[in-house]
């Protein structure tokens, strides 16, 4: 079929059933994008574990950039883009349900008044989402442009906020798809097609609005010049310090001694307390003696307890912190349970893991005691 | 050779060499000097058998975990052993090992830790000279 450069309301000849073109390339690539950034966002977020968190982030910031570009065509593009076409008044909802529960048949061409209400309400959580989101990776992880400015405290809040967001979204995209079954059954027409082909079939009793020209490069110009804004927004305040984060070099003493027999730990994986507990019996010390003189052992422990899980703002440190005074190994502590409940005990008793105390055979940062999501590699094959 | 450059060069890397290779604990000891002393201090000599039965039997004296020796340092002692943290252990045997038992404070410290956790008690000085003697064999 030859492509018809008919604008917005023409209708395309030659076709066995005359259509109107209703939503431009823009709307369409932004909405089969958003379906595909916020599917990946969704999966890897509901479902993945923390070893895909960076395919989760970038899917949730890519669907985060295209609501604002969207956001940029809802003000200048072509009719059925515009937020002011669609944009509902209460009025507008209250006759919109009046007349369907009356089994009235008038078809919007653009979005009806709930379905625009659902634009907007998607579009919203999606921006939500994606500030949650860096403000989950700022106060959780500690990095990114947050990460600065919030601390564990807020960023456990915010991942809360998140997940809430999220649970919304699915709802409300579940109802989407409802909605848009519904409607298609309603009107007789094909919505999603529409939604691929742009064009839907033009019938008598349609509403007809004069086109709107499209602003595409003041669009253009103005998406391109936000996207630059946030990335050196993002460089800028990512460049800053970040407070609370372990940075304290290990002694030799410590490293010497207590990597002799596995990783020397970082002393902000555990409390002081247990600390205090393990060197007070380094002769039974997990089954093993790993005693030493008196001198050393008094360094050891000023150092590891100078630096334990309470002087730090860390998710491993906050959450390490917490836990029954006898849980004295980190392997122990409840939330380290957690975090490995998923993964099958072969993986840490075969080779090369070992045990899991071997925090560094997965861990690629584990010396550092930030034990990040992205440096998590588990070892391809394991063998008895 | 006139130009002095070489041997300047030559000097140099003898030089780098020697830092490189300088260990980073202090070698105060040897296989043998250690095992002399040993055997000084048990007023008896060595047997490389009782240190290989002693080195890979199993014993119920120490901690259920660590039954042998050959729990964590595998029964060839000139291959990489394995610690129960799954941290590698290199070699114990001087001839594949050449840091091995050249520093008395390291030895003294580990013979304590290790017997005790396998025999639950100290090895007596007659047992190292032993296991020395047989590691030393490998
Ligand atoms: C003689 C060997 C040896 C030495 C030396 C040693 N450890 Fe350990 N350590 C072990 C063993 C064995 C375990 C238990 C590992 C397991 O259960 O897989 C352990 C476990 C730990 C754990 C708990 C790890 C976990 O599973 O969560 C901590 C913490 C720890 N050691 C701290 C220290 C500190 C601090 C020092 C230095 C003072 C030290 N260790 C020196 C052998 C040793
Ligand atoms: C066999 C590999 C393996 C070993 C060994 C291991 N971990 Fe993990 N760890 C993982 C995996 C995989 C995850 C992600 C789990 C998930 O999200 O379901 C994880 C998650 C974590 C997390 C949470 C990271 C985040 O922000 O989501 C922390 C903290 C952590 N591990 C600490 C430790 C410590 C401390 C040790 C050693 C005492 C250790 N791990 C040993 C594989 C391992
Ligand atoms: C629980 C594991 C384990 C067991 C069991 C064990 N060792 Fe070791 N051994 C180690 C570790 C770990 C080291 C120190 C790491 C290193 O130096 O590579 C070590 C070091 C040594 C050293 C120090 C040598 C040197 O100069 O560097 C000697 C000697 C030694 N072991 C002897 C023994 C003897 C003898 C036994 C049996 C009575 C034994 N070990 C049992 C883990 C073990």
């Amino acid at each position: 079929m030859a492509r018809n450069k008919t604008e917005n309301n023409e209708t395309q000849p030659g076709d066995a059933e005359t259509t109107v073109k209703v939503w431009d390339i823009w709307v369409r690539l932004f909405h089969w994008g958003l379906v595909m950034t916020v599917a990946t966002a969704a999966l890897t977020g509901f479902f993945a574990n923390a070893t895909w968190l960076q395919l989760h982030i970038i899917g949730g910031l890519m669907a985060g950039a295209l609501v604002l570009a969207r956001i940029v065509w809802g003000l200048l593009g072509s009719r059925h883009a515009r937020f002011a076409d669609f944009a509902p008044s209460p009025r507008a909802v209250i006759d919109h349900l009046r007349t369907q529960s009356r089994g009235g048949t008038h078809r919007h061409l653009g979005h009806n008044p709930l379905g625009a209400l659902m634009v907007f309400a998607v579009l919203a959580l999606i921006l939500s989402l994606a500030l949650s989101g860096l403000g989950t990776l700022g106060g959780v992880l500690r990095v990114g442009p947050l990460a600065p400015d919030l601390g564990t405290d807020t960023g456990f809040a915010l991942r809360e906020a998140h997940e809430i967001l999220a649970l919304i979204l699915a709802a409300l995209i579940a109802l989407h798809l409802g909605g848009v079954a519904f409607e298609s059954w309603r009107s007789r027409e094909n919505l999603t097609r529409s939604m691929v082909t742009g064009r839907k079939p033009s019938r008598s009793g349609d509403v007809r609005h004069a086109p709107v020209r499209a602003r595409g490069l003041i669009a253009l110009t103005l998406i391109a010049l936000a996207g630059g804004g946030l990335a050196v927004a993002n460089a800028t305040l990512s460049g800053r310090p970040v407070p609370g984060l372990p940075t304290a070099t290990m002694p030799e003493l410590v490293t010497e001694e207590c990597g002799a027999c596995h990783m020397a730990y970082h002393p902000a994986l555990l409390p002081a307390a247990n600390w205090h507990a393990i060197m007070r019996t380094l002769d039974d010390h997990f089954g093993e003696d790993a005693s030493l003189g008196t001198d050393d052992v008094a360094e050891i422990t000023a150092w590891l307890t100078t630096h334990a899980a309470e002087t730090v703002d860390t998710k491993p440190a906050r959450l390490f912190a917490r836990g029954p005074e006898d849980a004295l190994a980190i392997t122990a502590r409840p939330a380290w349970q957690r975090l490995h409940a998923d993964l099958p005990e072969t993986l840490f008793t075969t080779q090369p893991v070992g045990s899991a105390s071997n925090c560094a055979a997965c861990h690629q940062d584990a010396e550092t005691g930030r034990m990040s999501p992205f440096a998590i590699t588990l070892p391809k094959e394991t063998q008895p | 050779m006139t130009s002095p450059i070489p041997s300047l060069k030559a000097a140099m890397a003898a030089a780098a060499l020697t830092v490189l290779a300088a260990p980073v604990l202090a070698q105060d000891t040897s296989p043998d000097q250690l095992l002399s002393a040993y055997e000084a201090e048990a007023g008896a000599s060595a047997d490389l058998a009782r240190g290989q039965a002693l080195f890979t039997g199993q014993h119920t004296g120490g901690k259920p975990d660590t039954p042998s020796c050959t729990t964590c340092h595998t029964m060839d002692p000139r291959a990489k052993g394995q610690a129960r943290t799954g941290k590698v252990i290199e070699p114990l045997a001087p001839g594949a090992n050449p840091e091995r038992f050249t520093e008395t404070a390291k030895v003294e410290k580990w013979f304590g830790r290790n017997c005790n956790s396998v025999l639950g008690r100290d090895c007596t000085a007659l047992e190292k000279a032993d296991l020395i003697a047989w590691l030393s064999s490998l």
